[in-house]
């Protein structure tokens, strides 16, 4: 064990010991029995081997229902930061755009005047502590993507699954592809990239190479098919969704993502509401039959994580 | 650009205490960690070992517990932390990154609409109040007209479950939903709180209690976990409170090892969990 390690926890007991008195003095709620054995579920790491388990022990956290001001280290707007990052970090696990008007109306609320100071505050914790990059991707609907600092490795993943692709542009792409008839002309799908300042000649400073990205590396990864037009001359070519898409994802879910970027429902596409229902329908059939078949001794591991975009 | 050894700045550190050091080896983990959202020990052990093989090859793995303890320190101040608990049905370790700031639906505040929250809330009571745990999709879906917001039709209602079991706050099995492992561990505060009277609690550990075995004639309940460590080589198994012989079947304690060595994969042990991610 690390030398100093003892009297540190020693240390953070008694500092949570007084922080409890002052909070004590100020909760109303009551308090719960805690755990004096170590075997549900909910019991912190952090307490299994101290050895004096004081019975009253509670994080201090756990009596502020939104991190209160009661830490006199603490500003409102570090308060607000600390949420920021919490809503960031759910983002970044469901690979989800993030706009302004977002953490605004969930976050920021009464703050909007230090919307840039907590933010500021909230991508430095993001990088401190989890090594994530906060970047504004369009500066002028204000949308951000989370980035890992961290460089991608091939091991990045457990028991086969890969990690996931680049936030948010691949997910576009399908979209585009789902909303032209689940068939986009190359010169469709880049109509949309341009919007979104990004170019096939031009470097971009998160997706580098976007043509090779689109065109090679999504394609390899089967996220993507790159087929020639039947019959073009000069040739053209046009994208569809690769099987790793269908297998990852659904119409519903890309409907999903196309609905929150416009701040709607996926009903509110009355048309493509309705296909991406019948493709839940058929996918559930197709789920249903396929464990009939393997019956208990099922060699397709059921819940399978459905790899990157399961999680989108 | 990355500093690999850095504390968290002190305005967020709250009074003089030293925290633990943070580097690319527990940043890497911890994003794979979330992106995970809940991992069994044996998959945590090996997400450690590979990450520090990524960036600090010839540095010792720390103990996983110390490990933890470190990234926690230095997380504390923003009120996540890695929590570790086990599952209900069969004992199993797992981890899970949770945060503290809000505790109370809000949390799912950032993926759901109102209706949609509400209709967690009602799927949750339901669930609670429950003598199994688990609450049936019929059940839930005809308190539909009932949800705050937006009305929202019973096949939307169908979709959104489906949302939750992806985001891992429910789990469905054979029709009914129950709460998913990472949501006892992230929301049990917040479920002891609001329902102080209908929550059911361990008899053993005093832990929050959704699945269970019951006492038949006093009552108390116990996690299923429990009971096999409680009732563990007893050939006659009697309830600790009212010491009357225990009518269930005893659960088999999780042995890691056992199961390693079987060579079956947690994935493939319950084929029914069809919609579990």
């Amino acid at each position: 064990m690390p030398r100093g390690q003892k009297s540190k926890l020693r240390a953070r007991e008694k500092r949570r010991q007084a922080q409890i008195e002052t909070q004590r003095s100020k909760s109303q709620r009551s308090r719960r029995a805690p755990p004096t054995t170590n075997t549900s579920a909910g019991v912190s790491c952090t307490r299994s081997d101290e050895g004096a388990k004081n019975q009253d022990e509670e994080r201090p956290s756990t009596s502020q229902a939104s991190a209160s001001t009661d830490d006199p280290h603490r500003t409102p707007l570090d308060q607000k930061a600390i949420l920021l990052v919490e809503f960031l970090l759910r983002k970044y696990n469901m690979r989800d755009p993030i706009t302004k008007q977002d953490m605004m109306r969930q976050v920021i609320k009464k703050h909007k005047a230090h919307f840039h100071v907590i933010l500021k505050k909230a991508s430095e914790l993001m990088v401190l502590a989890f090594g994530i990059d906060v970047k504004e991707v369009d500066p002028i609907r204000h949308r951000y993507v989370l980035v890992s600092k961290l460089q991608r490795t091939s091991d990045d993943r457990l028991r086969g699954e890969k990690i996931m692709p680049k936030t948010g542009l691949l997910m576009t792409i399908l979209c585009v592809i789902f909303m032209k008839a689940n068939c986009a002309a190359e010169e469709d799908i880049w109509e949309v990239l341009n919007v979104m300042g990004i170019y096939a000649d031009k470097k971009h400073y998160i997706y580098g190479d976007a043509n090779k990205l689109i065109t090679e590396d999504f394609v390899q990864e089967r996220y993507l098919e790159y087929r020639q037009v039947p019959n073009s001359d000069p040739p053209r070519y046009a994208f569809l969704w690769g099987p790793r898409a269908h297998a990852e994802t659904s119409k519903m879910k890309v409907l999903e993502f196309l609905a929150k970027l416009h701040d709607t429902v996926p009903s509110a596409f009355p048309a493509w509401y309705e296909e991406a229902l019948r493709d839940e329908e058929e996918r559930a059939r197709a789920r249903f039959a396929s464990l009939l078949r393997i019956g208990t001794t099922a060699n397709v591991p059921s819940g399978v994580n459905l790899g990157s975009l399961s999680q989108l | 650009m990355t500093s690999s050894h850095t504390s968290v700045p002190s305005y967020m550190q709250g009074s003089t205490r030293r925290v633990g050091i943070m580097t690319d080896v527990h940043r890497r983990f911890l994003q794979l960690l979330m992106t995970h959202g809940v991992l069994e020990e044996w998959d945590v052990k090996r997400l450690q070992k590979h990450c520090y093989k990524v960036h600090d090859c010839n540095a010792t793995v720390e103990k996983l517990e110390d490990f933890i303890n470190n990234i926690n320190s230095v997380l504390e101040s923003l009120y996540i932390e890695i929590k570790k608990g086990v599952t209900e049905d069969d004992g199993r370790p797992i981890y899970a990154l949770v945060n503290l700031a809000t505790t109370s639906v809000s949390k799912m505040a950032s993926d759901f609409a109102e209706n949609e929250l509400d209709l967690f809330r009602k799927a949750l009571e339901l669930i609670i109040d429950s003598e199994t745990g688990f609450a049936s999709s019929t059940n839930i879906l005809n308190l539909v007209d009932q949800l705050k917001g937006k009305k929202m039709r019973k096949k939307e209602a169908e979709q959104v479950l489906q949302k939750f079991v992806q985001h891992k706050w429910l789990v469905e099995k054979e029709g009914e939903f129950t709460l998913h492992c990472r949501a006892i561990l992230e929301m049990e505060q917040y479920i002891r709180e609001t329902h102080p009277d209908a929550v059911k609690v361990c008899d053993l550990c005093h832990g929050l209690l959704i699945q269970g075995q019951s006492c038949e004639t006093c009552g108390i309940k116990m996690h299923l976990p429990c009971v096999a460590k409680y009732f563990q080589s007893n050939s006659e198994p009697r309830c600790p409170h009212c010491n009357d012989y225990w009518p269930h079947e005893i659960p088999e304690v999780f042995d890691p090892e056992k199961e390693r060595e079987a060579g079956i994969s947690k994935s493939n042990k319950k084929p029914l969990r069809s919609r579990q991610h």
